[in-house]
């Protein structure tokens, strides 16, 4: 596995990357703006189903302003990261602490879309039912462990 | 000044807060990620407002009401990424004081981008009355989407300075 991704590093396009002054930078300051991005929306979203935000709003008006931009945001973090992934794709993979990232990003995303599912239902109950909450808490906090992890990855590079 | 702001800086990286956080394995990580939570908090809700500024995305609430409505979170996640920057700050003080990407960052940027943001958040009820907004209210949120971009690409050139 270690030899595929090393060879995908030293591929072209990837390397270009890697010896370009100001490429990686430049991904890397939109990566970290649309993570933000994406943990705010969602976070919003979880913390109006909690109760803390936009009670003005229905929770469905609330997360159908918000969710386009999750969405877009995310795509956008998702290809900038894969393209710093591919930078160092050979130590990457061997890190538990990226391939945790990684898990961590799947399940948030995947509890992500169940809460934006989810929320015009809840809506139509007298009160936003118990396991929505559940749920709700359960997303934020995988997404700021998903934060936590990546600046783990950043901060000590391949582990 | 020069030397009161080092004997500053010096004496927060001795205080009960800056020290641990230095030299505690696990602790910096933690204090990264209430920094970068509020931040995030503060990105997520002012982004969704300059966007709709901009006239773009769902237009379910005017640019008006939505900046009332995240008014209160925005500022949450400011405080809370202050205190996470403060934090930060204080675990190397001495090393910030003179590093050049953290200068420009703290010293230009972002005073230049919060002042553009609370006369963004100010106008944002006349600009935001409609559901159209006019064309300087357009200008705005671009204007001030590209400040924090400029905040976020001197933060991320610290470590290499």
């Amino acid at each position: 596995m270690y030899d595929f991704f090393e060879a995908f590093e030293q591929m072209g396009w990837v390397q270009w990357i890697s010896h370009s002054s100001w490429l990686y930078p430049a991904i890397s300051v939109l990566h970290y703006f649309t993570i933000f991005w994406v943990v705010g929306t969602i976070a919003l979203v979880d913390l109006r189903i909690l109760g803390f935000a936009g009670r003005r709003q229905t929770a469905s008006e609330w997360s159908d302003q918000l969710a386009p931009w999750t969405w877009t945001a995310m795509a956008i973090c998702l290809v900038t990261g894969f393209l710093m992934f591919a930078t160092g794709a050979g130590e990457f993979i061997l890190s538990g602490m990226f391939v945790g990232k990684m898990a961590a990003t799947l399940v948030g995303v995947v509890l992500a879309v169940v809460v934006h599912r989810g929320v015009r239902k809840w809506d139509r109950a007298p009160a936003i039912p118990g396991s929505a909450k559940v749920l709700a808490a359960a997303c934020l906090l995988v997404w700021f462990g998903t934060i936590l992890l990546g600046v783990e990855v950043a901060n000590y590079g391949f582990f | 000044m020069g030397g009161l702001l080092m004997a500053w800086a010096q004496w927060l990286e001795t205080t009960p807060w800056g020290y641990p956080v230095r030299t505690s394995l696990w602790l910096y990580p933690f204090i990264q990620l209430i920094h970068f939570g509020g931040l995030s908090l503060w990105i997520g809700t002012s982004a969704a407002v300059d966007l709709r500024l901009m006239g773009l995305g769902r237009r379910r609430q005017t640019a008006g009401q939505l900046s009332d409505q995240l008014f209160a979170w925005n500022w949450i996640g400011f405080a809370i990424m202050l205190l996470g920057g403060f934090l930060l700050f204080s675990a190397t003080a001495t090393t910030f004081l003179v590093n050049a990407a953290f200068l420009v960052k703290l010293t230009y940027l972002v005073p230049i981008a919060l002042v553009w943001h609370i006369i963004v958040q100010r106008k944002a009820r006349t600009w935001g009355k409609n559901e159209e907004t006019p064309a300087s209210a357009k200008l705005a949120g671009v204007l001030e989407l590209a400040l924090w971009l400029s905040v976020v690409t001197a933060a991320v050139l610290i470590p290499s300075y």
